[in-house]
């Protein structure tokens, strides 16, 4: 017995949902749906709970990390219903649901508070340069300190424990058993879909799709690898040629590629890219002021200006705070766990399931 | 004159010659007596065959023939045209059926279906060696239609017919006209509402002079047939002299002790003895209900206008046609139907639509405030068990558009739609998205689990396993149930009776044919236009009732009218009036007349539709129908019979 909620509907809109209510159960965005099988049907059965408000049973599907977002059920909806974008606000949605501290949620639905923390930040980090606690190099080396300690603090503050209420609300929930075996077996899937998003590859057969992925995933790459620069090898500091020349590669790609999907943002071709939440906007933009700034930092410390030039590494270190404290912790970083987290825990119910039908 | 009979038998392409052997039935009819001529063509229809045949009968060569083809629904009236236009008369023609009945009833034995074909032709021969000219009756008309409802679809008629120029008697037996319509304050695909609408169409009428107005009018009587019927229809006055006061008006209804339920608002509320339906509808005097007026005297001291001494009158009109317009009326749910009468919150979409007229800031039902509204589709409509099987096709669009002028009316209004499948058909499917998207909830049920109203802590709980969620039972906790009733025929008093109209299995006014004679009833001269003949919308009640108008003027047209001669006709000498006859009629075409001292049966020839249902009951045998006397067909079946 449930019964409908149609406040849930209009919350929806906040988290970027669009005329989903138009939907008249048609079913083709499922039949249209590269992905979706009988096993695992959707996005009709998404849209319904959403029209209906049945929000506890979204919240423990896993069904919308599994939608890639090609865009052929909107661009097939008879009813301009935009099933596509609303998987997208659905996992919008089901981030601040994981997120214990529910700022995700605050940040999702006011922009207005999305611009409080970054100015926030901006204005902490400039404040505190021009009350001269510490020189030149005394940034530098705090910096470098804050992103190792924000790297870890967010993990283990905010993402392991939003990763729990995930397992617990996808998972435990609905399996109520828990078989050690198969969380160990089916470990593979958590990074095979974490370093490639490979899943994306079975969304359509179209050009423009194979290039988006290896864009999505050389990007990946490439962030990857400058976080490992900047942390583990300190770039920054660091004198060895090799590891200057791969600094500036990677962060040649993280800024080329994120400029890239910016201006698809703001072309507007692809159903993917028609619609952008403020959340959109932000990833992309501060992935590549971070790539770009971090760029022209270590140019300017090769050129030996970085003393004159002194505001543009405060530039980038706030960018860099915004980005560790804002985005990654509550914002749009986190479908990088949350989606190969997702397709970990959809093999372990499938798996359970089975096991518990042969037990039987 | 002896008869010189032309047979032509048709291929119809290969249609029939692929397996009746043509030429076998040809050779065959060539040996009978009197044919003097036997033809095939590959298509007897043809402009060429038709030629074919005018030449033979204008040569002389022929002066009577058979044509054996298709079926007489197709081309019967085409080869009469052809006898016509060779200076025959069209009844010197007989027609045979050997494609529907020889080639392909029997297309898995060619032997046979040429053996019938053969039979079927010399039967045919049979009959046209007794075959005269016969000239069709002929009739003097009335220019003039009665339009029975003056409603949308009965005023709209009516306005039409006078515009080409027919003298109109419109009756309507309410006070007050524009029937079903003015009780709608929302029409869909219109901003216009109903009140506005039926005003509108009632300025057109009394506008027009040739149309004559009759409230409170009813059909009491009607007999003689098409172009000339003579009907009786009784008049109940209002009590209440024309040209009253407003403000002597508005106080004599103040004043009337006595309090009914008002049908107009479907019974959810009450009004006076003395009463209009609202302020300004059609015609502006009130009318006093004699049913329930107590003859207090007080609203006689308030108004100099009012008169008791009023009689009822029944009037006589002639008229050359009929149109029924007598509308609909909505389905009563059963007791404890969905909670019916049961909880006070459940009521009918009509009441609905009423509520939401009638209440202007807040909506409330008794007393409370209304915010989640539940709609409950297809009551009394598409019912598995009952009577009314068939759609009533305006609820759905009628519904959704209730429901988002509710929802533009009165804000922050939750609607539920429990359906049974949307059919919001042509251009109301924008209502369906419009509703849609602005959040309504449709969930669907098939008919065998439809959804149940029930109780819950004074709570009323509409419950449904909605096929749309994996047949999830979902539950809306309701402030107001609205059973989405259909349509059923209007309890229309005697009319049908009176006029004999034909009723189809849904219990609505019959037409002829649903596509080919959509207006026309088997009464000749009479039409149906609007709800009485099944559900309809105004858009498609006022296309029939354009429609009608056309047909019931073809009958008044002009000065006279051709009728069928294919009629019973009585042999005098015989007949010693049993009245056998005039009980089998069903066209009450029969009736006794006394000639010259005798008692016995005649036959009023244009009521008369020649179904031969008289013949067999006369116990003297003195019916005959013209073309099908008896020594006709004896001598047919004679030819059939006969083995070959």
């Amino acid at each position: 017995m449930s019964s409908p909620d149609l406040k849930f509907g209009k919350k929806l809109v906040k988290y970027g949902a669009v005329d989903f209510n138009a939907c008249y159960n048609c079913g083709t965005c499922t039949a249209v749906c590269a992905l979706s099988n009988e096993e695992e049907s959707f996005p009709r059965e998404m849209v319904r709970f959403s029209v209906l408000g049945l929000s506890e049973d979204v919240k423990g599907s896993l069904k919308p990390w599994l939608c890639y977002y090609c865009g052929e059920c909107s661009t097939h909806c008879p009813q301009l219903a935009q099933p596509g974008e609303l998987m997208m606000s659905l996992r919008r949605y089901l981030i601040s649901c994981y997120d214990w501290t529910g700022l995700s949620g605050l940040l999702y639905r006011n922009l207005s508070a999305y611009i409080a923390a970054f100015l926030f930040i901006a204005i902490g980090i400039f404040g505190l340069f021009f009350s001269g606690i510490w020189n030149q190099a005394e940034w530098m080396h705090y910096g470098h300190l804050f992103e190792i300690m924000a790297i870890a603090s967010v993990f283990t503050v905010i993402l392991l424990p939003n990763i729990i209420r995930m397992w617990y609300a996808t998972v435990w929930k609905q399996t109520k058993k828990l078989h050690i075996k198969t969380y160990f077996l089916s470990l593979p899937e958590l990074f095979i879909h974490m370093f490639t998003q490979k899943r994306t590859l079975s969304c359509n057969d179209e050009m423009s799709n194979k290039i988006w992925w290896f864009e999505h995933f050389i990007v990946v790459i490439g962030y990857m690898g400058l976080l490992f620069t900047t942390v583990v090898l300190d770039w920054f500091a660091a004198t060895n040629i090799l590891i200057i020349v791969l600094g500036y590669f990677l962060s040649a790609v993280v800024f080329i590629v994120s400029f890239h999907f910016i201006f698809n943002r703001m072309r507007k071709k692809t159903e993917k890219s028609s619609f952008s939440h403020p959340s959109d906007w932000f990833f992309v933009i501060w992935l590549l002021l971070m790539g770009l700034s971090a760029c022209a930092v270590r140019l300017l410390i090769d050129l030996g200006l970085l003393s004159a030039y002194f505001w543009l590494y405060l530039l980038h270190l706030t960018i860099l705070v915004q980005w560790a404290l804002v985005i990654v912790p509550f914002g749009k970083w986190t479908h990088f766990l949350y989606r190969s987290f997702a397709m970990y825990f959809d093999k372990i119910v499938k798996d359970t399931a089975n096991t518990a039908v042969r037990t039987v | 004159m002896s008869k010189k009979i032309g047979v032509y038998i048709c291929r119809c392409g290969c249609n029939i010659s692929d397996y009746v052997d043509v030429e076998k039935v040809r050779a065959s009819a060539e040996k009978e007596a009197d044919v003097v001529l036997a033809k095939t063509m590959v298509f007897a229809c043809a402009d060429s065959s038709q030629k074919e045949i005018i030449n033979d009968i204008q040569n002389g060569v022929i002066n009577s023939f058979v044509i054996a083809s298709c079926s007489p629904k197709l081309h019967l009236p085409t080869f009469q045209a052809v006898a016509e236009r060779a200076g025959l008369n069209k009844y010197e023609y007989v027609h045979a059926n050997i494609r529907e009945q020889a080639s392909w009833a029997h297309s898995d034995d060619k032997e046979g279906a040429t053996a019938k074909a053969v039979q079927l032709v010399r039967a045919a021969i049979a009959k046209v060696r007794f075959a005269t000219a016969i000239e069709p009756i002929e009739i003097q008309t009335q220019q003039a239609v009665l339009v029975i409802g003056a409603g949308v679809a009965g005023m709209k008629a009516a306005t039409s017919l006078a515009k080409m120029g027919v003298k109109v008697y419109l009756i309507e037996k309410e006070h007050f006209i524009g029937g079903r319509v003015a009780q709608w304050d929302v029409l869909c695909l219109t901003e216009e509402t109903g009140k506005d609408l039926v005003t509108r169409f009632y300025n057109d009428v009394v506008m027009d002079k040739d149309i004559t107005l009759f409230t409170g009018a009813e059909l009491i009587e009607s007999s003689g047939s098409k172009g000339n019927f003579k009907v009786k229809i009784k008049i109940t006055p209002r009590y209440i002299k024309d040209f009253c006061e407003k403000e002597k008006m508005r106080r004599a209804i103040e004043v009337c002790p006595v309090e009914v339920i008002d049908d107009f608002n479907f019974s959810i509320t009450k009004r006076k003895a003395i009463y209009h339906n609202f302020p300004s509808q059609y015609p502006l005097v009130a009318v006093i209900d004699m049913k329930n007026c107590t003859r207090c005297g007080k609203c006689e001291k308030e108004c100099d206008k009012i008169d008791f001494s009023q009689k009822e009158k029944i009037i006589e009109i002639d008229v050359g046609s009929i149109l029924v317009a007598t509308g609909f009326d909505p389905y009563t749910p059963r007791k404890g139907e969905f909670g019916y009468e049961e909880y006070d919150n459940v009521i009918t979409l009509p009441q609905f639509k009423r509520l939401v007229a009638i209440n202007d800031k807040e909506l409330k039902w008794n007393g409370r405030q209304v915010k989640t509204i539940a709609y409950i589709y297809c009551v009394g409509s598409r019912q598995l068990e009952g009577e009314n099987k068939y759609c009533s096709r305006y609820c759905c669009s009628t519904t959704i558009c209730a429901a988002i002028k509710a929802g533009e009316k009165f804000h922050d209004l939750s609607h539920f739609h429990f359906t049974r499948g949307i059919r919001t058909y042509g251009k109301q499917e924008m209502f369906f998205y419009e509703a849609s998207k602005q959040g309504q909830v449709f969930l669907q049920s098939f008919e065998d689990e439809p959804p149940r109203v029930m109780r819950k802590n004074d709570r009323t709980i509409v419950c449904i396993n909605d096929i749309l969620t994996n047949r999830r039972e979902i539950e809306v906790d309701a402030d107001l149930v609205v059973l989405v009733t259909g349509m059923v025929p209007r309890s229309h008093g005697r009319i049908s009776e009176i006029l004999k109209l034909p009723r189809g299995r849904d219990r609505f006014f019959n037409e002829i044919h649903m596509k080919l004679r959509p207006v026309e009833t088997v009464i000749d001269g009479v039409t149906i236009a609007g709800a009485c003949q099944g559900p309809q919308n105004v858009v498609e009640a006022i296309n029939s009732a354009l429609s009608a108008a056309i047909k019931s003027y073809s009958f008044v047209s002009r000065d006279t009218l051709q009728v069928e001669p294919i009629v019973a006709e009585i042999d005098a000498g015989l007949c010693t009036w049993c009245g056998a006859c005039a009980k089998a009629c069903p066209f009450d075409a029969v009736t006794q007349i006394n000639l010259e001292g005798k008692e016995i049966a005649s036959v009023n020839m244009t009521v008369c539709k020649g179904c031969g249902m008289c013949l067999p009951v006369c116990p003297v045998n003195a019916i005959q129908l013209k073309t099908f006397s008896d020594d006709e067909v004896e001598k047919m079946i004679g030819v059939l019979a006969q083995e070959l």
